[in-house]
This record gives structure tokens, C-alpha cells and sequence, in this order.
């Protein structure tokens, strides 16, 4: 058995897969993300049906035998939105099986270094989306922020903000994955969730004025004699500055 | 909106940016204290926005010469009352575009009134809003130690700016400032938070004092001091005072005054030389009289201070990679804490080649003229050649940066960056 293999895109899906795969050690060409009816007649790719309750058996079993290192760059590769990241992971997963803990050290390999450095690009935005995060205030309180990073890093960054605004209603919404994160200030709980947008979200009136605070002390605050766009790029790329209020006309 | 314009202009040339060093959790309020410092967002020169940065007022009963709220100075006056500060922080807090306050003031009818403004608003933050996120306070020269006591307990981090470094200076460009003034409050810090860590030791529920330390500020380049006289009063900072850092502020001249240097070239190579000098105070073990003598009292503007420092102890190297300590391995140029602990690690596994040095963040720019590697010198030229100067100038065909002009815009761009990495 081997060549290419399909699921359809859930993570109970990809683990089911995964623990299907590895009980065989089989040869992997490419592993994709198609839902079972987009599958043609002809597709020479075979389908792993998603088990709740495979999956789940098996995530426990990883979790309890990776390092903690390793554990970590599981998760952010799981997140990461890269054409290849389930293979990358497949792989990984081979080396693991046979080599064990040892993995941690081979950062070299061919199966380790990739992973790795996705893992590393993922945890990145992450951090820096601790930073990029913008609430408006809705009408009716809600605090709302858009996003669209390069990776789905909702889940790395949920914890820090329910403990940051613990006591506020807010959303995070990831439009370029179409989910999002609601956060009940009551009940003090976070979910991720599927997520659309259908209307422009009405702001309040003191919010606008906030807004216009805020771009006005942000402009205030550069030093002419020490003017450097360049650094400035680097550190806020113009694909995040639509979604930054300092940057918006 | 225009008096936060006024207020934040007031307050921008003051350098310190850190939020970190605190690590506060919420409880039932709102915000928290990260201890790695988030950046959220940069400015058009570059510099990271983590705190919203303002003056309560800039009023002032002071005169201080290289200050643009000095009294004798015609500009429009404004203030925010605490309550409009607390409101205005904690309105931008919850919509994550700040870290938390950074709060300083020019001086109102006392020292003691102004204090007691300040604390006020980091009051309300705290209890009023229950605000859990990062402040840091500025302590108005002259307070009572009993205000100093108390903003302490309510603030993340305290400092007082040094300014000048000498009595002198002060004195000359501040006059209604003295020196006691100054210290005063940083002794009486420096001693609260020493008691209180003891405290704290003991009980877990005696409050916290100022638990992200303290810092100061250093004008550089309106007075006349030298950098050696700049470096060794940082070295007793934080050696004497416990300061958790210390800034340097290029002068940027906003005001005319005949105090002042007439055209001072803005020193922001010399600050960034200090900046560097600074770091090998802290993280490498450098003391100020290794890096600055009688002879040559002035750190070099083409050199970076640890190259400088390596080229007068040429009888130190070259030094073997596989053999050498840790505190030897800092000192040579191009090696930097990193990856001297990298270097440290690696060679367990076995002998080090040169090829191996790069791999692990050494720049062998620098760092080839004094290493050898299983006893292979990786030089293009020997250790007494004449030449080994000019080949580690940072960038040997520039000049000086001269203020205002477009030539700053090159060395101060590669400055930055080096400046946020640190590693010499
Ligand atoms: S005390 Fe001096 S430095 Fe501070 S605001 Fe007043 S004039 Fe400026």
C-alpha cells in the first residue's frame, strides 16, 4: 500500500489517518485535504474515513510518548498553512517512530528540518499577533478584531487574550481561514469556530473617536530626524496594515 | 485630541520602550502583564510602540535648558487630569494598542502636587478599572519619599532621569534641579525594592514594590562629558544603585538657548556606541576602565567598543575555540552570548573547525583575526598586521553622520538593527 491518501480536512480527520498509516509504516507520495464528494470516480487518491474515536486514541498515545519539544512542533505544524504540511508531519512521524526521543536532537535531518523551521514560522506570527491584534467596540459591546495571517495561529494566541481581557466580550476573527474565536466573559471560556463575515460590523460612536485618538498619537510619536521606513517595513509588513487602525486612512 | 498630540510630543524623545520585566496576572480586572514584551506596532523611524507614552501636563515651573516645556519657552500649554489619562489608557488597552502607561509629567506648582497627579491616575487605573497591565512611572525630582514610597507600590517599573551626568552639567542646564534632588529618589528606590524582595522572601503577601526595577536617562552630547565619564557613572548604577538599565537620549536640539552647544552634530552615533558599551557592562563582564581610559576617554565611532578593546589586548589572542572558557570566548569580536554558549555546547560533541564557527551565529567578519580552530588561524591577515584596523572598521568609507542631513539615514538604519539584537 502506498501512494497518495486523502481526508477531509478536520483534524480527527488527519489523525485517523496518521494512526492508519503509521500501524503500516506506509510509503506516503502526497497526503491531501478533499472532502469525500469532491472525490471523482477516477481519483487514484484513497480516502481515510475520519474516526472521532481513532483519532482521539491516538493523539492521547502521541501525546503521552513525544517530548514536550516535539509536542510543540506538532501543534504549530498542525496549524501552519503550508501545500505539504501533512506530509511534512507524516514523515516527521516515521523518524519518530523509529528513532523515539532522539528526534529532538537531529535538527539536520531531512525528515526534522523542515518541520522545524515551519514550526518556528508559525510560533513567530504567532507572537507578533499578540501585538497585531485590534479590537473595534460594536454597538452592543462586543469588542471585534479581524485578522488574516499566514498561519491559523487563533489557537497559540487564544489563551493570552482570554487572560488579558478576561472581563470583556470580544471575537477574534481569522477572515483569510474563515474562523474565529468567541470569547464569553461570563462563563470565562473561548471557542474556536467556523466564521463569515455577511455585513460590515457597526461600531459605536466612541469608538470612532478612540480610533482617531489613537492614529493621532501614533503619528505624533515618530522622530523625523530619525525617519526609517525601511525598518519600519520589516517590522510591520504592508499585508498586516490593513487590518492595523494606525494604518488606516 | 490635540492636547494628546501636545502631550505625547512632550513625551516621545524619552527612549525607554520596555514592558518587560513584569510579570502580573489578572486577576478579575482586566489586562496582564507579559514578562517577553509584546511590540504592537512600529513608528515611521522604526522605534517599537508598546506603551502609550504621554505627559500629564507640560506645564512647568522648571527651567531646563535642552527642554522644550521649560517655562521660559513659548509653546501652548495643556494637561490631562488623571481621570482622562486613566480613561484614555484603559480605552486603548482594551483594544490592544498598547502594553500599558508610561506616564511623565512637567512639574505643577510643586514637586509633591505633581507626584501626587501622577499617582492619582495609576490609581484609578488600578482600582477603579482594575487594571492589570504594565505601568511605568516617572518620579518628579525633589518628592517626598513618602509619594516616592507609594508609586512604587503602584507601578510597574520607577525611574528618575539623571539627565547630565555631572553635578555640574545638571546645574548649568537645570538649575532649579540638584543633584540630591536626583539621587535622592533613586537611592530611597534602590533600597525599598532591595527591602522589599527580603520582605517577600518572608511573605508571599507583602506587596509587591516596583517589581520591573528601576531605570534611568542620560542626555548625550549637550554638555561636554566625555563617553569614559558616561560609561563609568552607568557602571556605579548598576553596580551601586541596582538599576535595571540605563538609557541614553541623543540630544536632538528643539530648543535654542545659549547654554547649549550652538550646532551639535546629533550624536546618535555616539549614542549607539554607548548603547553597545552599555551591554558589555551587562551581559559580558566588560568593566568601564577596559573599555575607556585617560588616554582615550571617547569610545570610537568607527569601531564597535568590544573590536576596540580587542585590538589594544592583541597579546589575548588569537584565542583557541575548542579550549577556551566561556567569559574568554564573550570577549572576542564577533562572538556574541549566543553563541558562545552554542560554541560551549557544540564542542562537547567534538573539536570545532573554523567551517563549524559560522553555523553557529559567529560573525567571522570579525571574529577570524582572533580565533584559531584545532590551532588553524581562519585570518586572511596576521594578528600584528598593520592593516587588521582598517579591515574591522564597521564601515570604513563613511563619514560621520552629520544631523538633519540624509547621510543619517544609512548608519542609523544598520545601528537599529544591531541595537536590537545586542550582540557585539
Ligand atoms: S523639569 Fe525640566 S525637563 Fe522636566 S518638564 Fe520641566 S523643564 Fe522640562
Amino acid at each position: 500500500m502506498s501512494g497518495c491518501y486523502c481526508y477531509d480536512g478536520t483534524l480527527a480527520g488527519l489523525l485517523s489517518l496518521y494512526a492508519r498509516l503509521l500501524a503500516e509504516r506506509v510509503v506516503v507520495e502526497r497526503i491531501s485535504a478533499t472532502p469525500p464528494d469532491q472525490q471523482s470516480l477516477f481519483s487514484s487518491e484513497i480516502y481515510i474515513a475520519t474516526d472521532q474515536a481513532v483519532a482521539e486514541a491516538f493523539w492521547q498515545r502521541l501525546t503521552r510518548r513525544l517530548s514536550s519539544h516535539s509536542l510543540k512542533l506538532l501543534r504549530h505544524c498542525l496549524l501552519a498553512d503550508h501545500p505539504q504540511q501533512e506530509l511534512l508531519i507524516y514523515t516527521y512521524l516515521l523518524l519518530e517512530a523509529e528513532q523515539g526521543k532522539r528526534v529532538d536532537g537531529m535538527l539536520a535531518h531531512p525528515a526534522v528540518a523542515p518541520v522545524w523551521k515551519l514550526s518556528q514560522q508559525v510560533g513567530r506570527e504567532a507572537h507578533r499577533y499578540l501585538g497585531f491584534v485590534r479590537f473595534q467596540q460594536l454597538q452592543g459591546g462586543l469588542y471585534y478584531a479581524a485578522i488574516a495571517p499566514d498561519h491559523r495561529i487563533l489557537l497559540l494566541i487564544g489563551a493570552h487574550f482570554a487572560e488579558r481581557f478576561s472581563d470583556q466580550q470580544w471575537v477574534i476573527h481569522d477572515q483569510r481561514h474563515n474562523e474565529g474565536i468567541l470569547y464569553d466573559a461570563e462563563k470565562k471560556e473561548w471557542l474556536l469556530l467556523p466564521m463569515e463575515l455577511h455585513a460590515q460590523p457597526e461600531i459605536t460612536p466612541q469608538e470612532i473617536q478612540f480610533q482617531q485618538l489613537w492614529r493621532s498619537y501614533f503619528t505624533t510619536l515618530a522622530i523625523p530626524e530619525r525617519r526609517n521606513l525601511k525598518l519600519q517595513q520589516g517590522k510591520v509588513p504592508l499585508k498586516v496594515r490593513g487590518y492595523l487602525t494606525e494604518f488606516m486612512a | 485630541m490635540d492636547r494628546l498630540k501636545i502631550l505625547a510630543d512632550g513625551a516621545k524623545y524619552d527612549v525607554s520602550c520596555s514592558s518587560s520585566g513584569s510579570s502580573r496576572s489578572n486577576s478579575g480586572g482586566v489586562g496582564s502583564a507579559a514578562s517577553c514584551g509584546i511590540c504592537h506596532s512600529w513608528t515611521s523611524d522604526g522605534r517599537c510602540v508598546s506603551l502609550l507614552k504621554i505627559l500629564m501636563t507640560n506645564r512647568c515651573i522648571y527651567d531646563c535648558a535642552y527642554c522644550v516645556n521649560r517655562r521660559s519657552n513659548d509653546v501652548q500649554r495643556v494637561a490631562l487630569s488623571p481621570a482622562e489619562v486613566a480613561e484614555l489608557t484603559i480605552g486603548f488597552y482594551r483594544r490592544n494598542y498598547i502594553e500599558g502607561l508610561f506616564l511623565s509629567t512637567g512639574v505643577v506648582r510643586s514637586a509633591d502636587y505633581t507626584m501626587e497627579l501622577l499617582i492619582q491616575a495609576v490609581r484609578t487605573l488600578r482600582e477603579q478599572y482594575r487594571f492589570n497591565g504594565y505601568i511605568h512611572l516617572k518620579l518628579v525630582p525633589g518628592a517626598d519619599p513618602l509619594l516616592v514610597q507609594q508609586a512604587g507600590l503602584w507601578a510597574d517599573r520607577v525611574s528618575v532621569n539623571l539627565e547630565l551626568p555631572t553635578r555640574e552639567s545638571l546645574q548649568l542646564l537645570a538649575p532649579d534641579k540638584s543633584r540630591d534632588s536626583v539621587v535622592g529618589p533613586m537611592r530611597q528606590v534602590s533600597s525599598l525594592i532591595t527591602a522589599n524582595r527580603a520582605e517577600r522572601k518572608q511573605s508571599r503577601k507583602v506587596a509587591r514594590f516596583a517589581p520591573a526595577g528601576q531605570s534611568t536617562q542620560l542626555i548625550v552630547g549637550a554638555t561636554g562629558e566625555s563617553d569614559r565619564q558616561i560609561v563609568t557613572l552607568s557602571e556605579q548604577l548598576y553596580q551601586r544603585l541596582e538599576l535595571k538599565r540605563v538609557y541614553y537620549s541623543a540630544f536632538i536640539p528643539t530648543v535654542a538657548d545659549t547654554r547649549l552647544p550652538a550646532r551639535p552634530e546629533a550624536p546618535l552615533r555616539r549614542e549607539h556606541r554607548l548603547y553597545q558599551a552599555d551591554w558589555l557592562l551587562r551581559y559580558y563582564g566588560f568593566a568601564a576602565h577596559e573599555l575607556l581610559d585617560e588616554a582615550s576617554p571617547n569610545l570610537d565611532s568607527e569601531l564597535d567598543p568590544k573590536t576596540g578593546w580587542a585590538l589594544r589586548h592583541l597579546e589575548l589572542f588569537p584565542l583557541e575555540i575548542n579550549r577556551a572558557g566561556y567569559e574568554e570566548l564573550l570577549r572576542v569580536p564577533g562572538i556574541g552570548v549566543r553563541s558562545a554558549q552554542r560554541i560551549i555546547r557544540a564542542r562537547r560533541q567534538g573539536h570545532l573547525g573554523t567551517d563549524d564557527l559560522a553555523s553557529l551565529g559567529v560573525v567571522m567578519k570579525r571574529a577570524r583575526y582572533f580565533v584559531t580552530a584545532r590551532g588553524r588561524y581562519a585570518g586572511d591577515a596576521g594578528l600584528d598586521s598593520n592593516g587588521l584596523r582598517s579591515r574591522l572598521l564597521d564601515r570604513p568609507l563613511q563619514k560621520r553622520p552629520v544631523q538633519l542631513s540624509l547621510a543619517l539615514e544609512q548608519p542609523v538604519r544598520d545601528e537599529t538593527a544591531s541595537l536590537i539584537t545586542g550582540e557585539l
